[in-house]
């Protein structure tokens, strides 16, 4: 019960904030991607926490989201609403064709395959001209103002929709790890060859995952193409700001949790706005190295993400009760 | 080319079959020699490729120095967190060198730089051969070192069996840290051999870094020999690719094989030696 009005309580101040903010003042735009981040922290959170894969590859998924609304609007004035379903699919495709030879891989072979994908849809979209625009990169277009043409004069909308987005995420989350599959994946974590044994199609269950991930980062691809307006291949597609970054969020944060891609984000995002805000009249390459020494300075303080802290805090508080 | 993609990831595959970890700063250690012998060049107008033990040296000291104080510390932590640490180490890399060095591109000049041997009808470019030359016999003395030192048996003993290794007086520690360093060091001595045909900027690891993971995962990850196997083979690859191919699709290619042998073969086309 405790939980639950705690739950609803963070809701609520997160559907109150963006009230607050300026509408078309800087902060309202990081906290859309903070939340957007988030967001996209918790979809790699399924397949890198439950099913225990480091993708390093997310930003194939995203950009291929990215790229199938957009260039529906452009080529055939289709809505981004049902553009987003289309690179959800398409996501699921590309997730399960990377999945398949690549799921019996673990830790460190996984995560420089799947990095690879990434790259190989970087070079795709870089070389692909006639449909993605190459390197120049792709405009949304235009089109007046309405929820059914997923379009908005101000950025509250947009915050509101990434809101949403990280609320369903979570719960599609919580969900898989309350089930069966998650204790499926609970089991292949622990012991992959004793789950074999007692009949769990691991292979399988890894796959679902997979594919449920790029699914869902492809739609959250959509959501940030209609963000940003403006999107190129080496954007959407990087390995740095996108695959890498949202891997970095959830393992910040505590991998496998729910709260832990939220935290991370909260931490990340504005740390890196500020950084840019701070130092962007300084010398090039000094927020992205500053950016660099916290990273190290937190893996090597807490290797578990911040959600460490939380648990250390929480006993000591509770052996302060019982003292 | 393929001889110098050897020696540049060696490293590589040094540091994970020493340790268990996959460096992914490893490229901005190439960047490192490169800057090293630069700046030998322009101020001590020292030839790059002379410079190289100077690269090796340099870069030596720096990844001591990262072992010891960063990389030690999450040796048992799950693999993210390693993977995450050399990520992190990237990144303070490449813009720390962007602050001080600028974004502009470095290139020397020597005197051999446009001279070429003609074999019948093969024409060789004299500095890829120099840089081949170098790199093979750089290969040879880090073979003889694993071989016959004690270091090296040392550090293979720790490669097998940490804790065997460490029953038997061996300090586990100082083995990793003479691996580490000696992996990066090769790197950028890799890095300095290349110097009179490829231009230096803080972003040029980034070129190299596919190439890297792409030729050691073809010979295995953490095989020595295999390293030198899969230089070859991706020397060839990208010879042959750039008959067929465009030049953007080049790196497609190596992606493309790089996955490839992932799924069919994650052990590398050598075999596991360990």
């Amino acid at each position: 019960m405790k939980r639950w009005i705690a739950i609803l309580a963070v809701i609520a101040i997160a559907a109150v904030l963006p009230l607050l903010l300026s509408p078309t003042g800087y902060w309202i735009r990081v906290l859309t991607f903070t939340l957007l981040f988030a967001a996209m922290a918790q979809v790699w959170n399924i397949i890198g926490g439950l099913a225990n894969q480091t993708s390093l590859g997310h930003a194939a998924f995203f950009g291929i989201g990215a790229y199938t609304s957009t260039i529906l609007v452009l080529k055939f004035g289709i809505s981004p609403w049902i553009g987003m379903f289309a690179g959800g699919f398409l996501g699921g495709v590309a997730a399960l064709i990377i999945a398949v030879p690549t799921m019996r891989l673990q830790g460190h072979y996984f995560a420089l395959a799947t990095l690879a994908f990434g790259e190989v849809m970087r070079v795709i979209a870089n070389v692909w001209t006639s449909l993605t625009g190459g390197p120049v990169g792709l405009s949304v277009p235009f089109v007046p103002p309405s929820i059914a043409a997923y379009s908005f004069k101000q950025l509250l909308p947009h915050a509101y929709i990434a809101l949403i987005a990280l609320i369903i995420v979570t719960v599609i989350f919580e969900a898989i790890r309350r089930s069966a599959m998650g204790y499926r994946l609970r089991a292949i974590k622990e012991n992959p060859a004793a789950a074999e044994v007692i009949g769990i199609d691991t292979t399988k269950v890894k796959l679902q995952t997979a594919v449920i991930s790029g699914v869902l980062m492809a739609m959250l691809g959509t959501l940030y193409a209609q963000v940003a307006v403006f999107f190129d291949p080496d954007t959407v597609f990087s390995a740095a700001s996108i695959s890498i970054r949202v891997a970095l969020i959830a393992i910040l944060g505590g991998v496998g949790t729910a709260i832990g891609p939220i935290l991370g984000a909260l931490f990340i995002i504005p740390v890196e706005e500020l950084m840019n805000d701070l130092f962007s009249s300084g010398a090039a390459g000094l927020s992205q190295l500053i950016f660099g020494v916290i990273l190290i300075a937190v893996i090597l303080w807490r290797p578990r993400g911040f959600i460490t802290v939380f648990d250390s805090l929480m006993a000591r508080f509770s052996s302060k009760a019982r003292s | 080319m393929g001889g110098v993609y050897a020696v540049i990831s060696i490293g590589l595959t040094l540091v994970y079959g020493v340790m268990g970890i996959v460096n992914f700063a490893q490229a901005e250690f190439l960047m490192i020699g490169m800057f090293v012998s630069w700046f030998a060049w322009a101020y001590l107008g020292l030839d790059p490729v002379l410079a190289a033990p100077l690269s090796f040296a340099v870069a030596f000291g720096i990844g001591w120095l990262v072992q010891g104080q960063l990389i030690a510390r999450v040796l048992k932590a799950p693999s993210v967190a390693q993977i995450f640490l050399t990520v992190g180490l990237l990144i303070v890399i490449e813009n720390g060198s962007l602050l001080l060095f600028g974004s502009q591109f470095r290139s020397v000049t020597t005197s051999y730089q446009i001279m070429s041997l003609s074999l019948g009808a093969l024409f060789i470019s004299v500095p890829y051969l120099i840089a081949f030359g170098m790199s093979l016999a750089c290969g040879l003395a880090l073979w003889w070192f694993m071989r016959t030192s004690w270091f090296g048996r040392a550090m293979r003993a720790t490669a097998q069996n940490p804790m065997a290794a460490q029953l038997m007086g061996i300090d586990t520690a100082l083995m990793y840290k003479i691996a580490f360093a000696l992996g990066v060091g090769l790197t950028a001595f890799g890095g300095a051999v290349i110097l009179p045909y490829v231009t230096v900027f803080p972003g040029v690891g980034g070129q190299f870094v596919v190439l890297m993971f792409t030729v050691v995962v073809l010979g295995g990850l953490g095989s020595v020999a295999g390293a030198v196997v899969g230089g070859l083979a991706v020397g060839v690859i990208q010879a042959l690719s750039s008959l067929f191919f465009p030049i953007q699709l080049q790196n497609l290619i190596l992606f493309i094989v790089f996955i490839f042998v992932l799924a069919v073969r994650p052990q590398g086309l050598v075999g596991a030696s360990r």
